[in-house]
């Protein structure tokens, strides 16, 4: 059970190596976070080719700029349900473990400062429920920002289930 | 200052003088180099010019002093802590190997990359040595080689090199100096010393990675060897006898290389040279994108577009160029064959010459060794299996000395690396029977001659009565193979009873572009290599057949070849299924050919190949993507796979296989 609202003195916080700025994202109505150093760029939807024999969440590939980089659909990484990339749809291209890859989000939000003291070290769910991509769960006011280790969620080739930990994150703030 | 005017002073006779100034100028660089230390100087110790060059003369007095007998005073190493202490495998009489100062890096590299042009010249002057031993001029090189290294290992005070190469010349100068002959016993032996020698320069270049300095096994019992032979102690009182038939010019400058019609060459960082090469692979790309553009197509001849296609015409040819700066001669390989082929004829109690055609030829620099380590098993192979005995030719007819021939060529955008042996042929029958031991082949099967060569390249084909020190090491044909399938080439064999076996590897010109045809398949393009392809076709209804539990067959002429589904092994939808509709382009990789079933051929496509397989996991079917003309991506198949042995089925995952 997370207590009440953010700035508790007893809540417990994450380690200090999170804080800093975040590149925030929405994937419908749940904001993420990434850490800025880990960003390139971000780009428009490029024509992507797909890849014969890959997982589901890995679209295919695109031509950035001479670079044959792959894109993964975070929704479809996160079990989430499936859409069709929207007018606000794009690429945010991050570098992780020494590869380049592009991760399709519906829309991108803005880079927020974000203070070890607003974040949150996830919550355990139990043995159902993987939450090592997790950095930490921002919280400022009433907006959670699920604060994504992108290495994490990349180095895995299989899905990542989040929707779980949003429901118990949403009932977690509290205003 | 005052230790070296005190040495200089005229009173003092000759040899005491020489002693004194080289007391002195030891004294002085030690100071130096304290001095140089203390300043830490530079992330790679490189000094600055002025305190070089006095090192570098210091050195010189200090080494060509004819009363220099190292000492193991001399040679405290000059190292950072964390190094370990030289490690000698051999007794005491054996000078130790220091290591080189941090300040004498880029000597060291400099150093090696010489020595080892040096030595290569000179294993290629004592193959001709052996094989005539009247050559003086050969003889001569390799005095050269060996005095060429020894200056400037004296410089970094490598002392084994040092001393190897004066009793290499002992050995080799005292013969000239009687105007006999180097006798192919001595001939042998400097052999020996080269290989050494290589070991040693390797061994001293390793220090530079931080390994430790390690004396190579044998050297002792080498050295020990060469003295007997030349009857001489080590760190004699007379420069060796060998360089006494050097001109005073010729030992005093290091000579240039043999390299008669060699242009001029620089040394470039290869780790540079491969960014440039990339960039302008990228600057051809990028320039495409702005040529299709929009705007600038619409203004077809508008004065952009006219500055637009001149750009073009310079990127490309800066492109060309750029791709001719990863290439280079396989003249070191074709060397390394001829060294092989005389090295094992001996141990094998053969007599083997070689011939070596085309060493001009040119590769894409990252190929190269991997190209050598199929091509060195094929002359195992082929002197072990293929050339007789003596005795045996001598009864057929044929010339004693079998003949081992390398040739490489290029051709139609490839290179193509023939090597043919005039021995007995590739035994079918024992093929067959192996195959059969094996489990590849069933007792009463009927192979026919190409069915039977096919053989070869499966694993566990190494015929087990031939598993000698020499050829059997584990390593068949099956990893040539794949080594030359992974440069995306291939290896094909012909051979006739008591004529001769020819092998012929065909490898692209570079692996960084990829020649290939464009092909469609339902709304995607994929990208066959050339090298893999054959022919295409439309086939007919008649041409067409299935066979039960092995899938769909087309023939073609008077072959029978499986189609395999594109669409399927790809996972396209929407793809032509009725191969009377579509294209049978016939491909073949290694000794297996299929015919594979696509929608169209768009056309020729000349790519650069990236790398696809970080971050999406790997994915066999796929060798690698390239960027088309209209900036999408392609993706290149690799047609071993695709093919492969499992796809006698069209592609279809063997759960979803009909039962028969």
């Amino acid at each position: 059970m997370i207590s009440s609202t953010s700035r508790d003195q007893n809540a417990p916080t994450a380690a200090p190596h999170v804080t800093g700025k975040y590149l925030t994202f929405y994937l419908g109505d749940e904001e993420y976070g990434l850490q800025i150093l880990k960003v390139q760029e971000i780009i428009g939807l490029l024509p992507i080719t797909r890849v014969p024999r890959t997982p589901a969440f890995v679209s295919g590939v695109i031509n950035l700029r001479g670079r044959v980089i792959p894109i993964i659909d975070l929704r479809r990484k996160f079990g989430m349900e499936v859409m069709e990339p929207g007018p606000r749809s794009c690429v945010i291209v991050v570098q992780s473990g020494g590869v380049h890859m592009g991760l399709l989000v519906d829309r991108v939000s803005d880079v927020a400062d974000i203070p070890a003291a607003d974040i949150a070290p996830p919550p355990p769910f139990g043995a159902s429920v993987r939450t090592d991509f997790l950095l930490g769960i921002g919280k400022s006011g009433s907006r959670i920002r699920l604060l994504l280790d992108i290495d994490q969620v990349l180095s895995t080739d299989e899905r990542s289930d989040v929707s779980a930990l949003d429901a118990a994150a949403d009932r977690g703030a509290t205003t | 200052m005052r230790i070296v005017q005190e040495a200089l002073r005229p009173d003092r006779d000759k040899g005491a003088r020489q002693g004194a100034l080289h007391a002195a100028a030891g004294a002085v660089l030690e100071a130096v180099k304290a001095y140089t230390a203390s300043r830490k100087v530079g992330r790679m110790g490189i000094l600055e010019q002025p305190e070089r060059a006095i090192l570098a003369i210091l050195r010189d007095m200090v080494v060509s002093s004819p009363t220099l007998t190292p000492r193991a005073s001399d040679h405290a190493p000059e190292v950072a802590p964390a190094r370990a202490t030289p490690e000698r495998p051999v007794s005491l009489t054996a000078p130790r190997s220091e290591l080189p100062a941090e300040a004498d890096r880029e000597f060291l590299r400099e150093f090696a990359q010489e020595a080892r042009e040096y030595l290569e010249e000179a294993g290629v002057a004592l193959l001709a040595v052996e094989r005539r031993p009247d050559d003086a001029e050969a003889a001569r090189t390799v005095l050269r080689a060996f005095h060429s290294i020894k200056g400037t290992a004296g410089f970094l005070r490598l002392t084994s090199i040092v001393e190897l190469t004066h009793h290499a010349e002992s050995l080799l100068g005292a013969a000239l100096t009687r105007a006999e002959q180097v006798g192919a016993e001595r001939a042998a032996l400097a052999l020996r010393t080269v290989d050494m020698l290589s070991a040693l320069v390797a061994a001293a270049e390793a220090t530079l990675e931080g390994a430790p300095h390690l004396l190579p096994a044998g050297y002792a019992a080498l050295v020990a060897e060469l003295q007997a032979e030349c009857g001489e102690e080590s760190g004699g009182d007379d420069e060796a006898p060998g360089s006494i038939l050097l001109t005073t010019a010729e030992m005093t400058a290091h000579p240039p290389l043999s390299r008669d019609l060699e242009p001029a060459t620089a040394r470039v960082q290869t780790d540079r040279l491969d960014k440039l090469v990339d960039l302008a692979g990228e600057l051809v790309i990028a320039h495409w994108m702005i040529a299709q553009d929009p705007v600038v197509v619409s203004s077809a001849h508008s004065a952009a577009a006219k500055k637009v296609a001149h750009a073009g015409k310079i990127v490309r040819e800066l492109h060309e160029m750029s791709m001719a700066l990863r290439m280079v001669p396989l003249r070191s390989t074709c060397r390394r064959v001829a060294r092989l082929v005389r090295d094992v004829a001996r141990q094998m109690g053969k007599d083997v010459r070689s011939e070596i055609e085309g060493e001009a030829t040119e590769l894409d620099r990252n190929m190269v060794e991997m190209l050598a380590d199929p091509l060195m098993h094929m002359v195992r192979n082929a002197i072990a299996h293929g050339i007789e005995s003596p005795g045996e030719r001598r009864a057929l007819g044929k010339p004693e000395a079998g003949l081992v021939r390398l040739r490489a060529s290029h051709a139609s955008g490839q290179v193509v690396v023939e090597l043919s042996d005039d021995g007995r042929g590739i035994q079918l029958d024992a093929v067959r029977r192996r195959a059969v031991d094996v489990g590849l082949a069933r007792p009463g099967d009927i192979l026919g001659e190409a069915e039977t060569l096919e053989m070869i390249f499966r694993p566990g084909m190494s015929t087990a009565d031939h598993l000698t020190e020499v050829a059997g090491r584990g390593v068949g044909m099956d990893v040539v193979q794949r080594n030359v399938q992974a440069l995306r080439g291939r290896v094909e064999v012909r051979t006739a009873a008591g004529v001769g076996t020819t092998f012929t590897l065909r490898v692209p010109l570079t692996l960084a572009v990829t020649d290939g045809m464009l092909v469609r398949v339902g709304d995607e393009r994929f990208i066959v290599p050339t090298t893999n392809i054959v022919l295409s076709f439309r086939p007919e209804a008649g041409a067409l057949s299935t066979v039960v539990g092995r899938g769909e067959v087309a023939r073609l002429r008077d072959e029978i070849l499986p189609i395999v589904r594109l669409h399927r092994v790809l996972e396209v939808e929407g793809a032509v299924e009725e191969a009377t509709a579509g294209l049978l382009m016939v491909v073949g990789a290694g000794e297996r050919r299929a015919a594979l079933l696509v929608d169209a051929i768009l056309g020729q496509q000349q790519v650069v190949a990236k790398s696809v397989q970080r971050g999406i996991g790997s994915v066999p079917e796929i060798a690698g993507a390239a960027i088309l003309g209209d900036g999408r991506v392609g993706l290149i198949l690799d047609v071993a796979q695709v093919i492969g042995p499992a796809r006698h089925d069209g592609g279809v995952p063997p759960t979803e296989r009909a039962v028969a």
